[in-house]
């Protein structure tokens, strides 16, 4: 399997990645805020899809971070507690950017449908966006106090360890212990998590096998109702997946498979989005072919999603995961 | 005979072989085939639940043809998995509970097809007994999976 990163690549990837959020949240509330000044429609649209698009960069942000952390271990000059505090913030915040993240899909969603964009969801959006550029900010402010050279041999206390962490809203360590300490849990999370995957699935072989010109009979337009369902299904996955990398995350940074799973995710999720706001298949009746762009973005879209269950299934196999 | 099976060299392979194309690949294939299986079925019985009513449900008739095909692949790595491990399945009731829960969403999901998907022409009112079958065959599937997912943690 071809190695993608090793540990320090990843806390160098962290590095690179952990502007997203920050820059990427500002960029769309202007955006969003020039739409209003404007009344310019598209705007809101292009700012809503760069909303989304940070929502998802904002995850390999989080889970290299748990690879950065894991090769400061130990080293001189870093403070663990700054390492706890930032890595609760950076939860808060990350939840917070997935909420918005998906109230900004929902309403490309039914822009789509309906021809224009909503306010009461618009307005969700906004109220939510200026939360999640606060927490961001402050999560990217906790993470620049973590390197600290004045602070030689300070001892680092483990990755999500509770020491030396002031209780906060989200504690990760809280979490990670509710989990280990609870023997239903991990298995009621497996569980949920193949019945998400079953139910995402459902959708993106039924949209992107009409794209792709096996189901035929069902215009483009009416598929794209099931939509909401696969996305409910990646809630259902994205939740349980972060309970068992919060509580092992260890497992997982230095797993290839895993990393491979976050790229072809990323890929899928930006292949998601284009079938959401997708123009000229929008327009496609029931018994015509779609344009081969459209083809061509169904046949990726369903080769990606079995890759991501590839690599999910592979993680104790090719990786470490149990 | 369940002895026999789990003792069989195709066991000692599949279970001890350090190849990726064995028990991996097996168990991969499987979670494939439940992933297109119930995903399509899952879709049937929403439509019929009312979700999505734009979808022509006649053109839904093709995803019964994947539900077989996905059956089909499970059933034989399904088998090939039972064999490796047949002596501590073989006696599991929660095993067969399960098998019991796939047998039910089957059953289920060709009634649905009886009723709604015979002679060329799908109904413009979904009967309640439809329905019913709709609900009984999205429970049948998701117990199925959370069986299947919970015999890697029972004994």
């Amino acid at each position: 399997m071809l190695n993608l990163a090793n540990l320090a690549d990843l806390a160098h990837v962290h590095l690179l990645l952990n502007h997203f959020p920050t820059i990427g949240t500002i960029l769309g509330l202007g955006l969003l805020l020039l739409s209003f000044i404007r009344k310019n429609e598209h705007l809101r649209k292009v700012s809503f899809e760069v909303i989304f698009l940070i929502a998802l960069a904002t995850f390999p942000v989080y889970v290299s971070g748990a690879a950065a952390a894991e090769a400061l271990k130990g080293a001189a000059g870093v403070s663990a507690a700054a390492i706890t505090a930032h890595n609760d913030a950076a939860l808060g915040s990350f939840i917070m950017m997935e909420i918005t993240g998906f109230f900004a899909w929902l309403a490309l969603w039914r822009m789509r449908r309906i021809g224009r964009m909503t306010s009461g969801l618009t307005y969700t959006v906004l109220v939510l966006l200026v939360l999640t550029v606060a927490a961001v900010a402050r999560a990217a402010n906790m993470g620049g106090d973590i390197r600290h050279p004045e602070i030689e041999g300070g001892q680092y206390a483990g990755l999500f360890g509770s020491s030396g962490s002031a209780p906060g809203l989200i504690s990760a360590a809280g979490i990670k212990d509710y989990v280990l300490q609870h023997p239903y849990v991990w298995p009621t999370c497996e569980t949920l998590h193949f019945i998400g995957m079953s139910l995402m699935f459902g959708v993106l072989m039924i949209v992107n096998l009409r794209l792709v010109g096996w189901l035929r009979g069902m215009s483009f337009a009416s598929v794209h109702r099931l939509l909401p369902f696969g996305l409910m299904g990646f809630g259902i996955n994205f939740i349980t997946g972060m309970f068992f990398f919060i509580a092992a995350s260890e497992q997982y940074t230095q797993n290839v498979a895993f990393h491979w799973k976050v790229v072809l995710l990323m890929l899928a999720g930006v292949s998601y989005l284009v079938l959401t706001v997708y123009d000229e298949a929008w327009t496609l009746p029931a018994s015509a072919q779609a344009p081969w762009p459209g083809k061509i973005l169904g046949a990726s879209a369903l080769v990606l999603s079995v890759g991501v269950m590839y690599f999910g299934r592979m993680l104790p196999f090719i990786g470490n995961a149990f | 005979m369940l002895t026999s099976m789990a003792q069989s060299a195709f066991s000692t392979w599949l279970l001890s072989s350090n190849s990726i194309w064995a028990y991996p690949t097996v168990l991969t294939l499987h979670t494939f085939g439940m992933m297109v299986l119930v995903g399509a079925a899952l879709m049937i019985d929403l439509r019929l639940l009312g979700f999505a009513q734009a979808i022509p449900l006649q053109s839904m008739d093709r995803l019964f043809g994947i539900v077989w095909a996905a059956f089909a692949l499970n059933a034989v790595t399904g088998t090939m998995l039972f064999i490796a491990d047949a002596d501590k399945r073989g006696p599991s009731l929660f095993f067969w509970t399960k098998l019991a829960f796939v047998a039910l969403g089957l059953v289920m999901t060709s009634m649905i097809r009886r009723r709604n998907f015979a002679g060329g022409t799908a109904p413009v009112v979904i009967s309640s007994a439809s329905k019913r079958l709709a609900i009984v065959s999205l429970l049948a599937w998701c117990a199925a999976i959370t069986t299947g997912r919970l015999l890697a943690y029972v004994a």
